[in-house]
């Protein structure tokens, strides 16, 4: 198969056998209680370097309280995955943590657009649909798939992709590289405590973000009893072998909101854009959200307060598909 | 509002929202694509399917629009299936989604879409923009897609500084499909703050098709960085009605956040 044009952009190829090789000794069969802090879930799963995924957005059932807690603990050249990022790049970015982002859509501000016209955060070109695309192949153990999206772009010159003549039928395709993230992290409304998790209403790829990834992460709003998840298996979006650890985050997509349980925080956002104009102001928002609180739990307590969090509860009236 | 009684971006989003036609299937963008939207499906577009990326499909959105959020509960609210990313995108690939509706930064004359970067240098950009998001997907395999985009010089470019999106490419026939992208797809019309255009069947160029009411072709030519074709019948694009101004201001956003005038 000729490849027509390949693309610049930086990514890391895995290849299928050691990942099979890994998902049959490292991912844990029998049901074990995985339930452990935020900060025991990073400091064992998130390393220096890593390539990290997640799913679904700052604004929308987003792992907020994790990409804090990977913040607090300094981890530092992690590579994410932007399917979109609204604010988690920027706070990242302004942490210290990243190197790069498969871009996506990359937001939210204007910090983090200037860290890459500055050079100081790399960018690999793809497209929110690629992106998802290649954590498919990635979830399903195969090196690559093809698209008829990306073609004749600069997007694609600046991507990882390339280009072949489709060996059947013979018009141009483009093919996407697998990414199999060493860690993937899902925020969701209910999760057991071997890692059944559920997640409702729209997503980006939550279940090709969990099998893709080496380890998976899941926050959720709520613990249920596995008697709950066998009751009603349809509602399972990911199923616990896939996960590798169970943080209890209620409230933890905040400043975001996650669907039927609270609403978003439209006023701290407006706090965030305001910050995300200059390194200063936002290395004091990193302050006061991040650093000066030992955990999720403290952030809520000291930083948003119960009012606030009562408000959002009451201004989620939408219950309808979310439980 | 320089003493007319509706704002740039009010007329911009009445004008996408004719253009949406009822009984499609429409991939909706982020922002103004999803009030031209909201509008379309509460006048003359009832059965109008909204279609968004992260997989909600038929939604009947809450009003006043919610800011920020697309995924949240008011946005997605009585939608007929969630389903995901690769699934919608799949579909739209499969030929089943008529329509899109996209915002642009930077726009050139074949309808080549620029949301990366502004300068010459990819590596050390003059501005950062947030990247394709899911545009590229859209206009690559949307049957037509409608653009809506302020009526600004800098917008309007000979060249695109990046094709983040493709539109007919070099303009030559049959460019889309010899690079593989789906037959008869690609811009569809621009709907500007001033002007509405298409794309010449030929020549495959913009080319302009009506003005807004009280103004010349030369105030809209004046706008732009290149000189589009212009049809021989141009369209008078009447201004916002009554009623498309009504459930804006009152239904949608009554704020004023997107649709501007607060204060006026």
């Amino acid at each position: 198969m000729d490849v027509l044009q390949a693309g610049v952009g930086e990514f890391s190829v895995t290849d299928p056998d050691e990942l099979r090789a890994f998902m049959r000794t490292e991912k844990q069969r029998e049901m074990v209680n995985k339930v452990m802090p935020e900060a025991e879930a990073v400091r064992r799963y998130v390393k220096d370097g890593d390539y990290v995924s997640f799913d679904f957005s700052s604004f929308t059932r987003g792992p907020a309280s994790l990409i804090r807690e990977i913040i607090r603990q300094r981890r530092t050249h992690l590579w994410f995955a932007a399917k979109f990022t609204l604010m988690e790049t920027t706070l990242l970015a302004a942490g210290g943590c990243l190197r790069g982002v498969d871009v996506g859509f990359l937001g939210l501000g204007r910090l983090i657009s200037k860290f890459v016209e500055e050079g100081r955060i790399k960018v690999t070109e793809w497209t929110n649909g690629t992106l998802a695309l290649r954590h498919l192949a990635g979830a399903m153990g195969v090196p690559f798939l093809p698209t008829r999206s990306l073609l004749a772009t600069d997007t694609l010159t600046y991507s990882g992709a390339k280009v072949v003549q489709d060996p059947f039928a013979g018009k141009p395709i483009a093919l996407v590289p697998a990414v199999n993230p060493d860690v993937g992290l899902v925020h969701v409304q209910q999760c057991d405590i071997y890692g059944n998790a559920r997640c409702f209403g729209p997503g980006v790829s939550p279940l090709e973000t969990a099998m893709a990834s080496k380890r998976t992460i899941i926050s959720t709003e709520e613990i249920i009893p596995i008697d709950d998840i066998r009751k009603a298996p349809s509602k399972t979006t990911i199923p616990y072998y896939l996960v590798d650890a169970v943080v209890h985050a209620p409230y933890g997509c905040l400043p975001g909101g996650t669907q039927g349980l609270y609403e978003m925080d439209a006023a701290h956002f407006l706090e965030f854009m305001s910050a995300s104009r200059d390194e200063q102001a936002m290395a004091a928002y990193l302050d006061k959200y991040i650093y000066s609180v030992a955990s999720h739990e403290e952030f809520l307590e000291k930083r948003i307060g119960p009012a606030r969090l009562l408000a959002l509860k009451r201004q989620a009236v939408i219950k309808e598909g979310y439980q | 509002m320089n003493g007319t009684a509706f704002t740039e971006a009010e007329f911009m989003i009445c004008q996408c929202a004719r253009l949406i036609r009822d009984g499609a299937l429409v991939f909706i963008g982020y922002g103004m694509p999803q009030i031209a939207a909201i509008l379309a499906q509460r006048l003359h577009a009832p059965g109008m399917v909204q279609v968004y990326e992260f997989g909600a499909v038929g939604a009947l959105p809450e009003t006043p629009f919610v800011r920020f959020t697309m995924g949240g509960p008011r946005n997605c609210y009585r939608s007929v299936a969630w389903t995901s990313m690769n699934t919608i995108f799949a579909q739209a690939q499969l030929g089943l989604i008529d329509m899109g509706v996209l915002g642009a930064t930077q726009i050139d004359r074949f309808g080549n879409i620029n949301s990366t970067i502004v300068g010459r240098d990819y590596h050390r950009p003059e501005k950062r923009f947030p990247g394709s998001g899911g545009a590229n997907e859209v206009l690559s395999q949307c049957w037509q897609t409608v653009v809506i985009v302020k009526h600004e010089r800098r917008r309007f470019v000979e060249k695109v500084d990046f094709v983040t999106s493709p539109g007919f490419l070099d303009g030559t026939p049959g460019a889309r499909e010899r690079a593989g992208l789906p037959k008869d797809t690609g811009p569809w019309r621009v709907a500007t703050s001033k002007a509405l255009y298409g794309f010449d069947d030929r020549t495959r160029q913009m080319i302009l098709l009506g003005v807004l009411q009280g103004l010349s072709v030369d105030d809209t030519l004046k706008e732009m960085g290149f000189t589009p074709l212009i049809a021989s019948t141009l369209e008078e694009l009447a201004p916002p009605t009554a009623e498309e101004l009504r459930i804006l201001r009152e239904e949608i956003d009554p704020d004023r956040a997107i649709i501007g005038g607060a204060g006026d």
